[in-house]
């Protein structure tokens, strides 16, 4: 048989067990996916009788990784709307930026902590930093939360952060184009990528009259080649005007949602990311040896700790100056904690910059165990709401007895 | 009338806040795939019960609510609003002043803005019950029938002084 199509029909056999068993035993699909990625691919265990190396990392599988990581980009784009997020409210705009830079400093201090340079900080940031909106809706619907009014602020903070992380991850990917210089030359390569990416915006808004004419067509075949080839082209011009693809799918995606077409486009490309996606996922997993885990699995014990701590006192912060009060407080903290998407893409980004070989490894270790614990600990909400009342209520009561005594 | 509140839930659907007359308070959450989902609060943060229905489920249960298929005997006149649209249901008095006049002699949608929804004619012997849903201008009104009218709430007050009994 043919051997392209056969590696090309594996990595879509273990993606599909992957989300298939996923939705089978309530489990995030992402953190899945990398480990299926780690354990069949290239740098699978293997010896004398055994082997399972049943998927090589070839150009197609490549290829596929590459499409998948422009289509979730060019959705986050798609997504995000200024005006979506300034509709929120003054009080998500609140409780979304301290939460947000609650988050982002620690995850700061994190990475400093670990590698004291800054590449390898500011990926750290943003793998830490932001959490899994795929996971956290899934977690409110399975938890049955939806309805309740902590949910609001639950689903504003996270149209927030997906905003912060399509500027970040800009800044990221401009960053690492500029790699092998200085810090400050790195960051203004950040920066010049941000206001390109806003004058881009301003170009689209403009633009969006004529677009809203030029795509308008009636059936869904030809917006879907018409959209996906822009995708392509973007990211073959992007390189030449020195962004990353990354940035140009995102771009492509910020501009397109201006127009009117934007609810059918998402429409349309929501199915092909599903797919392009989860390869990418898969392969991300697949450009891991399972013996880097060893090494870094300290560092994302501590990440790990981190976050859970860091996120629950970001999540109270910005739950109680939202004028939330008790338990509600508790289901902020503990619904956000997952990480996903952003933090495998902010480590794809790094990709191969020299000192960046822990950082993936470090990312894949880091959402599985998020994964694994932030349900029971959003299920545990109440539990948790009841402890944490107790000991301050002992601490209080210590307080006053000092105070009397 | 119950108070309707509608929040956005980015990347789910809406959901829209009903606090009854009675205290009570439910919450229905419309999800972007099609799923509705109803919840009743006991107290203000969690909910005591809720029920999933498919956008099929959802639509059949709605009209069941809304008093398609039966309309409660005591309760001639059913009301609901939409911020300014109003929707009555109104019974035909036997000597009302519209009986026996079509829809276009009255002009009802020209000269008072009423739009007629519906006609249900009741089921009487060996005869199905029936409804004419948006009815043409050559429509004639007999008394009995139930009337869905949309309009708003001065024009539907007009209309329905048609319906009823002359000087009643």
């Amino acid at each position: 048989m043919d051997d392209l199509l056969n590696n090309v029909v594996f990595i879509f056999l273990m993606a599909t067990v992957a989300i298939v068993s996923a939705r089978k035993f309530h489990f995030s699909s992402i953190p899945l996916l990398i480990l299926l990625g780690v354990l069949a691919g290239p740098h699978a265990p293997h010896g004398a009788g055994f082997d399972f190396r049943l998927v090589k990392s070839t150009e197609s599988a490549e290829l596929f990784s590459r499409l998948g990581m422009l289509l979730l980009l060019f959705y986050l784009g798609l997504e995000f709307s200024a005006g979506r997020v300034i509709k929120s409210g003054v009080t998500i705009l609140k409780g979304g930026t301290i939460y947000v830079t609650l988050n982002f400093l620690r995850g700061l201090g994190l990475g400093w902590l670990f590698f004291q340079s800054w590449p390898e900080t500011l990926v750290v940031a943003g793998i830490t930093t932001v959490s899994s909106s795929a996971i956290v809706t899934k977690i409110l619907v399975e938890l049955k939360r939806t309805a309740n009014p902590e949910t609001e602020l639950i689903l504003g903070i996270m149209v927030f952060e997906d905003a912060f992380m399509a500027v970040y991850l800009s800044v990221l990917s401009g960053y690492f184009l500029a790699q092998g210089t200085s810090f400050v030359v790195g960051l203004i390569a950040g920066l010049i990528t941000v206001a390109f990416i806003f004058a881009v915006l301003g170009l689209g808004r403009f633009m969006s009259p004529y677009l809203d004419r030029w795509l308008n067509f009636r059936s869904g075949e030809p917006l879907i080649m018409v959209v996906f080839t822009l995708l392509l082209i973007m990211a073959v011009m992007a390189e030449k005007v020195g962004v990353t693809e990354a940035v140009s799918a995102l771009l492509l995606g910020l501009v397109l949602a201006e127009t009117s077409h934007a609810k059918r486009i998402i429409q349309l490309v929501a199915p092909l990311r599903d797919l392009f996606g989860a390869v990418f996922f898969f392969s991300f997993g697949m450009g891991i040896d399972c013996r880097q885990f060893a090494p870094v699995a300290s560092l994302v014990l501590a990440a790990f700790g981190a976050t859970i701590a860091g996120n629950f006192l970001a999540g109270i912060a910005s739950a109680w100056v939202c004028g939330y009060r008790g338990r509600p407080l508790v289901n902020v903290a503990s619904t956000l904690i997952a990480r996903g998407e952003f933090a495998i893409i902010a480590a794809g980004l790094a990709g191969d910059s020299g000192s960046a070989g822990m950082l993936q490894p470090l990312a894949a270790l880091y959402i599985l165990l998020l994964s694994i614990i932030s349900p029971v600990l959003a299920k545990k909400s109440r539990s948790i709401y009841l402890g944490l009342e107790k000991a301050w209520r002992l601490l209080s009561r210590k307080k006053t007895e000092s105070f009397a005594g | 009338m119950g108070e309707i509140k509608e929040a956005e839930l980015p990347g789910l659907g809406k959901k829209y806040v009903v606090r009854l007359d009675s205290g009570d308070r439910f919450t229905v959450v419309i999800y972007d795939e099609g799923n509705r989902e109803l919840f009743y609060f006991a107290d203000e943060e969690e909910p005591l019960c809720s029920v999933t229905l498919t956008d099929q489920e959802a639509r059949q249960v709605g009209s069941i609510i809304g008093g398609a298929f039966y309309q409660p005997k005591l309760l001639e006149k059913l009301e609901s609003a939409i911020a300014e649209l109003h929707i009555e249901w109104l019974k035909i008095a036997p000597n009302a002043p519209l009986a026996g006049k079509s829809i276009g002699d009255l002009s009802l949608r020209k000269k008072y803005g009423v739009n007629i929804v519906a006609v249900i004619e009741d089921a009487e012997k060996g005869k199905k019950r029936t409804a004419a849903i948006n009815p043409g201008p050559g429509y004639i009104f007999t008394p009995g029938q139930t009337v869905i009218a949309a309009a708003r709430r001065d024009a539907l007050e007009q209309f329905e002084r048609m319906v009823s009994v002359e000087g009643g």
